[in-house]
C-alpha cells in the first residue's frame, strides 16, 4: 500500500464491526445513525397532536377513528454521520523513545478510522492544528475523498507550538450540525483551556472522543545519567539529574493525567489514554466495541 | 595534628573524584528532545531544597569518606606538641632542663606516683619518639652543656645525664649549643626540642644572645623547627630552703638562714633539722608570710677548726630544695698583686681588693718591670693596668690562668700595641664636653656585674666615665656603653678567666674609683681566683669550682643522701675533693619560681620556626597515632552515603 500507516489486513478485520455514535447524529442523508429529528425510518417514535399546517398525509387515521382526534405519526429519521478527526501536529508529536513516534501514532489511527467511516457510508473529515496553521478538510462520504485524507496525514510533520485549543474551538464555532469529534494528541497544553475547549464542543452537541497519546517512557522517567531535555516545541533546553527530580516528575505526569481525565469525564467525552508501545489494532478494536450499542438499546 | 607520612597527604585531592565525576557526569550528558517539558520544569524546580541537599550530603560522604582514608594512611598524630606540619625527622635534638626546678613534682604520674616536670618530660619524649619511629635522639642536657647520642628513647631514664641535678640551666647557651649542633654535624631533618619548666633565671630573657640565637635558628641551611615542651605548671605546697651565709663567730657557727615558700595564705610551722659535724638537733620556725629569713648559731667545740653539715626542712613537692649545705674551716689570707702604673688609680685598685678591716686579704702593689716576681701559685687575683704583659711574663701569666686564676686587665695611660690572648687597647677616646660615657648594659646573671644572691642590681648606672680605651678583639662581652662600645669584656682560658675592663678608677678617667663598681668587680674575681686554693668552702652545683681538678678524688661527707657517683658533680653536698673542702648548694636563682610569659616567649623567639606546647602534667605521649579514628570515620561516612542513597520505601497507593 501506498502509505505505511494503513495496514490493508488490520482494515479487513476491523470493517466487520461498525462506528456507532453515542448520540444523534445531525447527518444530511439518510445513513445508520439516530438523528435528533423525525423522519420517515420504518422506526415509529411517537404519536403528537396535529397542528394547523401539518401535512395531512401523516394524519393517523386509524387513530382518529379510535378517538376522534388528529394525531400525526412520527417516525425515527436516520442519518449518516459526519466525523472530524483532529491530528494535533505540534513538535511535542513527534516525540519517539523506542516505538513509532507519536505523530506515525496518531496517523495509524486516524486513517484507519477514516477508512472504517467512509466505508460504512459516513463522512470523515480532517484538522491539522498547529500553532500557526490550522488545515481543515470538511468531512464527505466520497472514496475518493479518503486519498485527500491520507495524502495530507502523510505530508503532516510534526512542528511548532500546540494549537489544539484553537483549532477545538473554531471546530466547535464552525460545525453547526452534530458531529463525532475525534481528538488524536499528547494534550500538553493548558488543561483548564482544554476543558473550556471541550466543553465548547459539548456545548455544540458534538460527540467528543479523545485518543490521549503518551509514550511510555514520559510516564516512567526511567533516565539514569543526566540528560539535556531539549523542548521539541520552543527549543528551550535544560541539564537535569534524572535521579534527583525523577519522583516529582512522575507525580506532576500522574497529576496531570488525573486532571485530564477528569475534564474528559466532566464533558462525558470518550477518553482512551494510549501509550505508543501498544498495537493500534487493538485500541481500535476496543474503541469501536466500546461504542457498540447494550442490548435493547438501538 | 601531624602526619608520619605526611607526603600522602598529596593523596587528598583523590577526595575530590567524586566531584570531579559528578561534574564530568553532568558535562558529558546525553542530549534528548522531550515533549513532556512542562513537568520536567515544575519537577526540576522542586527539586532544589531537600533533595538537593541531600545529594549533596551524598557528594560530601563520598569525599569526606576518601578523605578519611587518606587522612588514616597518612597516620595522623596527635598531642598539639608537634602541631601541624610534617613528622619525617631524621634528627631530634633534646634540650633537657635538668635544673633543681625541674623536680617540682607538678603533677601526679599513673597509679598515683608523684611524678616530677623532669620525669614527665622524659616520659612524654619516650613516647612520642616511638610513635615518631624513633628518629635519631641527641641529648644536650643542662647540666654538662654536652651533646649526646642516645641509642634508644627506652634508655632516657636510664641515662644519668638525663637524672636529678641541683644546677641551674641556660637555656640561651643550650640552644645556641643545638644549633652548633646541626652546623657541624648536618644530622638531615632536624627538631630541636626543648622540655623546660620555662624559669625566667633559666631563660636569661634579658640576654643579648636572643638576638643571635634567632638569627642562628633562622639561618640554619635546613628549617628546623624549635619546638618547646613548657612544664611551667606552678609550684605548690613547695617550701625551699637556703644558707645565705656561714661564718665563724668565735666558738660559734653563724648561719643566715632564708625560708621562702609558694604559699602565703596560713602561718605554718616548719621544723627545721640542723645538722653538723654529724650531730643533728632541730626547732620549728612559724613562717607568716611568703619568705622568712633567721640566725641560727650552731655552737663549735674548740677543737673544731674545719667541719660542715646542712639544714634541711621535711620532704614537699620539690625535695631539691628542702636541704642546705654548708662548710667552713680556717680561713688562709688571699693575695692580689697589683701590677700597676701608679697613680690614684692604684690607691683605688689596692683599697678594693684589700679593703681595711678584712684582715686576710692583702694586696702587692708592684711596677709592669718587676711582674717576675708575683707568687703565682699564691694569688688569687692580679690585677694589671698597664701595658699588656708580653714575652716570659706573658707566659706565665697566661699559665695562671689557665690553672684557675683570675686577672683584671685596665688600659694602660699611653698608647700600646701589645696584644695578649688575642685581645689588645686600642685608641683612647673623651667623652663630647659635658658629657659622660655611661654604661646602659650588663650581664645581669653572670659574670662579676651579676646580680646578688637576692636579686640586688650592682648600681651600674652610676658610672660615669669621660675618659676609655678601646677593648680590641674578640671576647664575651658582660658590660657596654650607651655607644655600644664594650665596658667590660671576659675570656675564659682553661679554668680561669681574665677581664678587660675600659677605664680607669682616676677622676680624670671616670669614677670607677667609688666602690659601687669596682669592689664587687675586684672581690668577686678574688672570689673566683681563690677557689682554687680551697680557702671557699661554699660553690653552686656544676661550677667550675665544684668539679675535680686533677688529682682530685671526690669524696662525699654529709650523711643527708647517697649521691651517683656519674651526676655527683651536680648534685648538691658536703665534698671532699683532694684537699678541698667544699659544700656545694643549687644556685639561688633556682629559688625564684618566676616563669617566663607566653608573650615573653614569643618575642625572645619571634621569626623563629618555633612552636610551644604546654604539657599539663599528664605523662601522656606528646603525640599519638589516631589512624583508627579516622578509619571509623570513613566507616560513619560510607554506611550515612549508604543510607541517603536508598530510595525511599514506595508508598501504597490506595486503590
Amino acid at each position: 500500500m501506498k502509505y505505511d500507516f494503513l495496514d490493508p489486513q488490520a482494515l479487513a478485520r476491523l470493517g466487520a464491526i461498525p462506528l456507532e455514535a453515542r448520540h444523534a447524529m445531525s447527518g444530511n442523508v439518510t445513513g445508520r445513525h439516530r438523528s435528533p429529528h423525525r423522519g420517515s425510518s420504518v422506526e415509529f417514535a411517537e404519536y403528537r397532536k396535529y397542528v394547523q399546517g401539518d401535512d395531512t398525509r401523516r394524519l393517523d387515521w386509524k387513530a382518529y377513528a379510535r378517538s376522534d382526534r388528529y394525531y400525526i405519526k412520527e417516525f425515527e429519521a436516520d442519518t449518516n454521520l459526519r466525523a472530524y478527526f483532529v491530528l494535533d501536529a505540534s513538535g511535542s508529536m513527534g516525540f519517539s523513545a523506542e516505538d513509532d513516534a507519536r505523530i506515525q501514532f496518531a496517523r495509524k489511527l486516524a486513517a484507519t478510522l477514516a477508512y472504517l467511516i467512509v466505508d460504512q457510508g459516513d463522512a470523515a473529515g480532517l484538522s491539522i492544528c498547529q500553532e500557526k496553521i490550522h488545515l481543515e478538510i470538511p468531512p464527505t462520504r466520497r472514496a475518493a475523498h479518503l486519498n485527500h485524507i491520507f495524502e495530507v496525514l502523510s505530508q503532516t510533520e510534526p512542528t511548532g507550538e500546540t494549537g489544539l485549543v484553537e483549532a477545538l474551538h473554531t471546530i466547535a464555532e464552525k460545525v453547526g450540525q452534530r458531529a463525532l469529534v475525534i481528538i488524536m494528541s499528547d494534550l500538553f497544553c493548558d488543561t483548564n483551556a482544554l476543558a473550556d475547549a471541550l466543553q465548547h464542543l459539548r456545548y455544540r452537541k458534538h460527540d467528543i472522543a479523545v485518543f490521549h497519546l503518551l509514550d511510555q517512557q514520559e510516564i516512567d522517567f526511567d533516565f539514569e545519567r543526566p540528560h539535556r531535555f531539549v523542548d521539541m516545541e520552543d527549543k528551550t533546553s535544560v541539564v537535569a539529574e534524572p535521579a534527583l527530580i525523577a519522583e516529582d516528575y512522575r507525580k506532576a505526569m500522574q497529576d496531570f493525567m488525573q486532571a485530564v481525565q477528569t475534564k474528559c469525564h466532566d464533558v462525558h467525552a470518550d477518553y482512551h489514554l494510549i501509550t505508543t508501545n501498544q498495537d493500534y489494532e487493538e485500541i481500535i478494536h476496543d474503541f469501536l466495541t466500546t461504542r457498540l450499542p447494550k442490548k435493547g438499546q438501538k | 595534628m601531624s602526619f608520619l607520612q605526611q607526603s600522602l597527604l598529596w593523596g587528598l585531592f583523590a577526595a575530590s573524584i567524586p566531584i570531579i565525576i559528578h561534574l564530568l557526569n553532568r558535562r558529558r550528558h546525553r542530549t534528548v528532545k522531550w515533549a513532556a517539558m512542562e513537568f520536567l520544569l515544575k519537577a526540576t524546580r522542586e527539586s532544589r531544597g531537600k533533595k538537593k541537599l541531600k545529594y549533596l550530603l551524598i557528594l560530601t560522604c563520598r569525599a569526606l569518606a576518601i578523605a578519611a582514608l587518606i587522612f588514616a594512611i597518612a597516620r595522623p598524630l596527635v598531642g598539639g606538641f608537634l602541631g601541624w606540619g610534617g613528622t619525617q625527622i631524621d634528627t631530634v635534638i633534646l634540650i633537657l632542663d635538668r635544673s633543681a626546678s625541674m623536680e617540682q613534682q607538678a603533677s601526679y604520674g599513673s597509679g598515683g606516683n608523684r611524678e616530677s616536670k623532669r620525669q614527665s618530660a622524659i616520659a612524654s619524649v619516650r613516647q612520642s619518639l616511638e610513635n615518631l619511629n624513633n628518629p635519631r635522639l641527641v641529648l644536650i642536657d643542662s647540666a654538662t652543656g654536652n651533646s649526646q647520642d642516645v641509642p634508644s628513647p627506652d634508655a632516657l631514664e636510664e641515662l644519668s645525664a638525663t637524672s636529678a641535678t641541683d644546677t641551674r640551666a641556660s637555656i640561651p647557651t643550650l640552644i645556641s649549643n643545638a644549633i652548633d649542633y646541626v652546623l657541624e654535624k648536618s644530622p638531615g631533618r632536624t627538631e630541636i626540642w626543648v622540655a623546660s619548666d620555662l624559669q625566667e633565671s633559666d631563660w636569661a630573657p634579658d640576654q643579648g644572645r636572643w638576638e643571635a640565637i634567632r638569627t642562628g635558628l633562622i639561618d640554619l641551611p635546613q628549617k628546623t623547627t624549635l619546638r618547646v615542651l613548657s612544664l611551667a605548671a606552678p609550684a605548690k605546697n613547695n617550701t625551699s630552703i637556703r644558707v645565705t651565709s656561714s661564718r665563724r663567730s668565735g666558738d660559734e657557727l653563724v648561719l643566715d638562714i632564708q625560708l621562702t615558700r609558694t604559699d602565703d595564705e596560713t602561718p605554718e610551722a616548719i621544723p627545721i633539722t640542723y645538722s653538723l659535724n654529724g650531730t643533728r638537733s632541730s626547732n620549728k620556725i612559724t613562717l607568716n608570710g611568703q619568705s622568712y629569713q633567721f640566725q641560727k648559731r650552731l655552737p663549735l667545740g674548740k677543737r673544731d677548726g674545719v667541719g660542715h653539715g646542712f639544714v634541711s626542712i621535711p620532704s614537699d613537692t620539690n625535695p631539691r630544695d628542702n636541704v642546705c649545705f654548708f662548710a667552713y674551716g680556717e680561713d688562709s689570707p688571699t693575695t692580689t698583686y697589683l701590677v700597676s702604673e701608679g697613680g690614684e688609680s692604684a690607691d683605688w685598685l689596692n683599697l678594693a681588693s684589700a679593703p681595711p678591716g678584712f684582715g686576710r686579704s692583702r694586696c702587692v702593689d708592684i711596677k709592669p718591670n718587676s711582674a717576675h716576681k708575683i707568687e703565682w701559685s699564691k694569688t688569687a687575683l692580679i690585677i694589671w693596668q698597664a701595658s699588656l704583659p708580653k714575652g716570659p711574663v706573658a707566659q706565665e701569666l697566661i699559665r695562671y690562668i689557665e690553672a684557675g686564676g683570675a686577672a683584671i686587665m685596665l688600659p694602660p695611660r699611653s698608647e700600646s700595641e701589645t696584644t695578649f690572648l688575642g685581645l689588645n687597647w686600642g685608641q683612647q677616646t673623651i667623652s663630647p664636653r659635658d658629657q659622660y660615657f655611661i654604661v646602659d648594659e650588663w650581664d645581669q646573671s653572670d659574670g662579676p656585674l651579676r646580680n646578688g644572691a637576692e636579686g640586688t642590681l650592682i648600681p651600674v648606672p652610676k658610672l660615669k666615665a669621660i675618659k676609655r680605651r678601646q677593648i680590641v678583639g674578640e671576647a664575651t662581652t658582660l658590660a657596654s656603653w650607651d655607644d655600644a662600645q664594650p665596658f667590660l669584656v671576659r675570656r675564659v682560658i682553661g679554668d680561669g678567666t681574665v677581664i678587660f675592663a675600659s677605664t680607669l678608677p682616676d677622676y680624670t678617667w671616670s669614677n670607677l674609683g667609688d666602690a659601687d663598681v669596682l669592689l664587687p668587680v675586684v672581690q668577686r674575681m678574688i672570689a673566683v681566683g681563690d677557689t682554687r686554693f680551697g680557702s671557699a668552702f661554699a660553690a653552686i652545683s656544676g661550677s667550675t669550682e665544684a668539679q675535680t681538678a686533677e688529682g682530685e678524688l671526690r669524696n662525699r661527707l654529709d650523711s643527708h643522701a647517697e649521691s651517683n657517683t656519674s651526676n655527683a658533680a651536680y648534685e648538691a653536698g658536703v665534698w671532699k675533693l683532694g684537699d678541698r673542702l667544699l659544700a656545694t648548694n643549687r644556685p639561688p636563682s633556682e629559688d625564684q619560681w618566676q616563669i617566663i610569659t607566653k608573650t615573653r616567649l614569643n618575642a625572645l623567639l619571634e621569626g623563629t620556626p618555633y612552636k610551644l606546647f604546654e604539657d599539663q602534667g599528664q605523662s601522656d605521649p606528646l603525640a599519638q597515632e589516631i589512624w583508627r579514628a579516622f578509619l571509623i570515620a570513613m566507616l560513619v561516612f560510607l554506611i550515612t552515603e549508604a543510607i541517603l542513597c536508598l530510595s525511599p520505601k514506595a508508598g501504597t497507593s490506595p486503590s
